[in-house]
């Protein structure tokens, strides 16, 4: 036993570093990194580069790119990206992070190569020594994460409970607002708890890569797992976070230890093994009845203070709310009326592989409208919507294949799956708070796809299960123009939606839940219905997709493709009907495009552009065709409008309103009631 | 977990509109409030004052069930609301507004009084109107008196259609009045609804106050929390004072602009203040106390 309690010290000690860096910058910026798997995937793939690839030894290799590299790319993010965070709601930052989780892949594999590496070198030389510790074997590799994660520790809490630095970095914590007027300044230490923070992703990515190669998915994989220990710790103890971490590490290792080797559930139990945590931390949580509340939990009375209001929301800016409203009806529809008589007769206008990707594209714009209703109406961050859709496509193949359903209504049922999912999703996590709904959805997204996917029935021996279409429409034009049918239905629906008392309640619950309450609304009901029905839509959208294909391959709905669908949805615009079509045919087409007319490794430039449109949220919460949007029909007002009147259009509904002041209102209220 | 029950009980006409009984709050190390107690008369107003960090919006947060307390009671209309969340109570007639207008950026000035209407009488239209194309334009001519009177007695007619995020803080705090009043409540929750107005524009504010309390078909109750301490005395049927999270006094307005304790917690120590009449008020109008001060 003695044996498998070190063992799992191993990997339990990599999540501890990791989920130490997680809950450091968390603290001290209010930042959940959800790159942070992919930063210690880029430090890892750089200590490869240098050490493997050009003969580096272990000693310069591990100080450049863990010593010089991590902390440098720390700066560089803090100095370009997280800076410019620093007052934008915890949506707006998870967003941009996720950015960088899709872009840094990419950015590592054009500059360091694309080769598959199953197995990396750690910090030991090879062959790596193997001592016996109790009459255990310990190779130098373990001995080295023990030592890591023990310096890690001791460091960590002798320099925060002890340094002026830590004092710093604590009263940062508590308020930088504060701490700036102490004379402090929280610039300095921001940057050194980001340098900090990437050293530890880039040392947690070094020691992970000997157990786990260098394979992205893998990496953010493992940091997944640290979340559970950051989530157990509330985001906020260090050490619990290193004490969960331990732990998990040697939960999963007395598994492999106890249950039986042969049986297939066995891997799969070990792999949930940091699900399960979250599971348990989430159900202590609803049963106390606490809201962890991310809003709450960062910064002072005087940080909230300074915060704007509502500027900085995922999906919704006021400046885009008072531009809408200054609209006539043909100002408000025109543009997305005619992005959809456009994307309608791109199947008249292709020809044969090319239709069938427009078949695709409408599919994807029918999932993606899920995260209209769910980021862009109820304002909170599904990470787990491909799942919805796959469990959408596998449901509609069972049902067509196995039961013989018709195979339309077949994908209404997968949609039905797909909403009990997403409502009993939906209550475990949004009493808690947006942050944890972002880590819940995600983590239910992994756990399907480790646990439900892979069940051999579903994956037959890799084929995956085929799907006949309708009768009525298997010619890939026809089915684009069911596709486009149902996007339309469903966008329709979405329309009348934010019309609608519900969208209404939605839209108050998403602005201001104290106000909502007092009004009478359950914020985490109208969540739970926004979250639900955009289940449904994902689960219609899978399997109009594996109807398009005329395949469901589980391999189709990992959860990373699911983040990238997002990056994409996100660039272009997350509160848009017509922005969801257009993300379809961009997620489609322009990798098909660059694949028949671009040189190959322009393919790897994509998911840069795209993790880039994410980050770009901080800026443009509404997207970059929303933003476009706007600057046209600026560009429109000022041609019209410019000569006759100088006024801005950004200005004029502000001013407008402005008109309005209250020492002119209150004379008018005194008349009234005198 | 919805913790509001789908059938609300019939309130006991007879009770207090609102009580809060021995209510404890601490946060950390800290005591908000220590026993708490206050009783709202039906159709009276109740002004709730004290310096700053007092607990006066911590006691209008646990009346209001956005914070639970960790002792005490509270009560609405003869029926026990501890346990019950804010969603609930104000489907049972409390409202409050907010000393940072809570409002939602996302709709129009009209918007936030037929929601807040719909969510107290048509409750459910918050799950059906999804289904229905003329959800909007389906209105009843309840609503529409409700709303359009409102509108109109606020004076916000003009700007009805105007998109929240666009006004300025003034008539926010009118917008909030209105979206509070529009679910026609039996007890409205005021936290410094004259932050920010200039003293015409509280004073107006004020005697709107007073009309609404006065032609409510439903005898509805006030609690204004305020700084200006004057306005309190002068709008108030009953005062009470709060300081260090203890009801230091309650009684008439008259009664409590002379009690000892009172002016010593205002003034810091507990020398008399010199009067120059009868009418002096505690604290000039239109400021903020602090110690050893009349007026920031």
């Amino acid at each position: 036993m003695l044996q498998f309690v070190i063992a799992g010290l191993v990997p339990g000690g990599i999540y501890a570093i990791a989920s130490a860096g997680l809950v450091i910058t968390y603290t001290s910026s209010g930042i959940l990194n959800f790159a942070f798997g992919a930063l210690a995937f880029f430090i890892a793939r750089f200590y490869y580069f240098l050490h493997t690839q050009h003969g580096w030894a272990i000693v310069p290799a591990a100080v450049l790119s863990i010593g010089v590299a991590a902390p440098a790319l720390g700066v560089l993010l803090y100095a370009v990206l997280f800076r410019h965070l620093r007052l934008s709601s915890p949506m707006i930052k998870v967003v941009a992070t996720v950015g960088l989780l899709v872009a840094v892949p990419s950015i590592a594999t054009l500059l360091f190569g694309n080769q598959p590496i199953p197995q990396a070198p750690g910090l030991a030389p090879q062959p790596v020594h193997v001592y016996r510790f109790l009459g255990v074997p310990v190779t130098l590799d373990q001995v080295i994460v023990y030592i890591c994660v023990v310096l890690t520790v001791v460091v960590g809490a002798l320099v925060l409970r002890y340094t002026e630095v830590g004092l710093k970095v604590r009263a940062l914590v508590d308020s930088p607002a504060m701490t700036s007027l102490s004379g402090a300044n929280p610039t300095t230490v921001s940057v050194c708890v980001w340098a900090v923070s990437i050293f530890f992703a880039g040392l947690a990515g070094v020691l992970a890569a000997p157990i786990i190669g260098l394979d992205p998915d893998q990496f953010t994989l493992l940091i997944a797992a640290s979340f559970a220990a950051a989530v157990a710790a509330r985001l906020r103890s260090l050490p619990i976070a290193v004490g969960v971490a331990l732990l998990m590490g040697i939960a999963t290792s007395l598994f492999q230890r106890y249950l039986p080797p042969a049986s297939t559930w066995t891997s799969e139990i070990i792999d949930a093994v940091p699900f399960m945590v979250i599971a348990l931390v989430l159900i202590y949580n609803l049963v106390r009845r606490g809201r962890v509340g991310e809003a709450n939990a960062w910064g002072g009375a005087l940080d909230r203070a300074i915060t704007p209001q509502g500027e900085s929301r995922l999906g919704g800016s006021t400046s885009n709310v008072i531009d809408v409203a200054s609209l006539n009806f043909l100002g408000r529809y025109a543009g997305p009326l005619f992005l959809i008589v456009v994307a309608a007769s791109l199947p008249l206008m292709l020809q044969g592989y090319w239709v069938g990707l427009a078949a695709e594209a409408f599919a994807y714009g029918v999932i993606f409208l899920s995260w209209t209703i769910a980021t862009g109406e109820g304002g909170m961050l599904w990470l787990c919507q491909i799942t919805f859709a796959g469990v959408g496509a596998l449901t509609t193949a069972q049902l067509a294949n196995n039961h013989g359903w018709p195979v339309l209504a077949a994908v209404v049922a997968g949609g039905a799956v797909a909403l009990v999912m997403g409502v009993v999703v939906g209550f475990l996590s949004i009493r808690l708070g947006d942050l944890y709904v972002a880590l819940v959805t995600l983590t239910f997204g992994l756990l399907m796809e480790n646990l439900v996917f892979t069940l051999p029935s579903f994956v037959n021996q890799g084929l995956g299960l085929s799907l006949n279409r309708p009768s009525f429409a298997t010619s890939n034009i026809a089915f684009a123009f069911v596709c486009l049918g149902a996007f339309a239905l469903v966008a329709l629906f979405i329309v009348n939606f934010r019309r609608s008392t519900t969208g209404l309640a939605v839209n108050a619950a998403r602005w201001s839940e104290a106000g909502a309450k007092t009004s009478g609304i359950s914020v985490v009901q109208m969540k739970v219905i926004s979250g639900a029905i955009a289940a449904f839509i994902a689960g219609i959208g899978g399997g109009l997709l594996a109807l398009a294909q005329t395949t469901f391959e589980p391999n189709e709905f990992a959860t990373f493709a699911g983040v990238v669908w997002l990056a994409v949805l996100v660039t272009v615009g997350v509160r848009s009907n017509a922005a969801a079509l257009v993300a379809g045919l961009v997620f489609v087409m322009l990798p098909a495009l660059a694949q028949a007319y671009l040189p190959s490794w322009t393919g790897n430039l994509l998911p840069v552009f795209f993790g880039f449109g994410a980050i770009m949220v901080a800026k443009y919460p509404d997207g970059a065709l929303a933003e476009q949007g706007r600057q046209f029909r600026r560009l429109l007002f000022r041609l019209t409008q410019g000569a006759r009147d100088d006024r801005s259009f950004a200005g004029r509904a502000t001013m407008t309103m402005a008109e309005v002041d209250p020492r002119d209102a209150a004379p008018q209220v005194a008349e009234n009631v005198s | 977990m919805m913790s509001a029950p789908t059938r609300i009980a019939e309130p006991d006409v007879n009770a207090p509109a609102l009580v809060a009984d021995g209510v404890t709050v601490r946060f950390g190390g800290l005591m908000a409030l220590s026993g708490v107690s206050l009783e709202v008369g039906a159709a009276s107003i109740t002004g709730l004052v004290g310096p700053n960090g007092a607990g006066k919006s911590t006691l209008l947060g646990v009346l209001s069930g956005l914070l639970r307390p960790d002792a005490g009671h509270v009560g609405l209309r003869g029926q026990d609301v501890t346990a019950i969340s804010a969603q609930g109570r104000a489907r049972r007639g409390l409202a409050r507004t907010f000393q940072q207008p809570e409002l939602f950026m996302g709709l129009s000035v009209r918007d936030h009084l037929v929601l807040a209407y719909r969510a107290r009488m048509e409750r459910r239209r918050l799950w059906r109107d999804m289904f229905d194309p003329r959800s909007l334009v389906r209105t009843s001519p309840a609503e529409n008196e409700r709303v359009d009177g409102l509108l109109d007695v606020l004076k916000l007619t003009s700007v009805a259609k105007a998109p929240v995020a666009a006004l300025p803080l003034g008539v926010l705090r009118l917008v909030e009045v209105g979206r509070a009043l529009a679910g026609d409540p039996r007890v409205l929750l005021l936290d410094e609804p004259l932050s920010g107005l200039d003293m015409k524009a509280s004073e107006n504010l004020l005697s709107v106050f007073r009309r609404i309390v006065a032609q409510s078909d439903h005898q509805l109750s006030l609690v204004i929390v305020e700084h200006d301490v004057a306005a309190v005395l002068a709008l108030s049927d009953t005062v009470v004072v709060l300081n260090f999270g203890e009801c230091i006094a309650a009684g008439r307005p008259d009664e409590v602009r002379n009690d000892p304790a009172v002016r010593a917690a205002y003034l810091g120590d507990s020398e008399p203040v010199r009067r120059s009449g009868p009418e002096t008020p505690l604290v000039g109008h239109g400021g903020q106390t602090s110690p050893g001060g009349v007026r920031t």
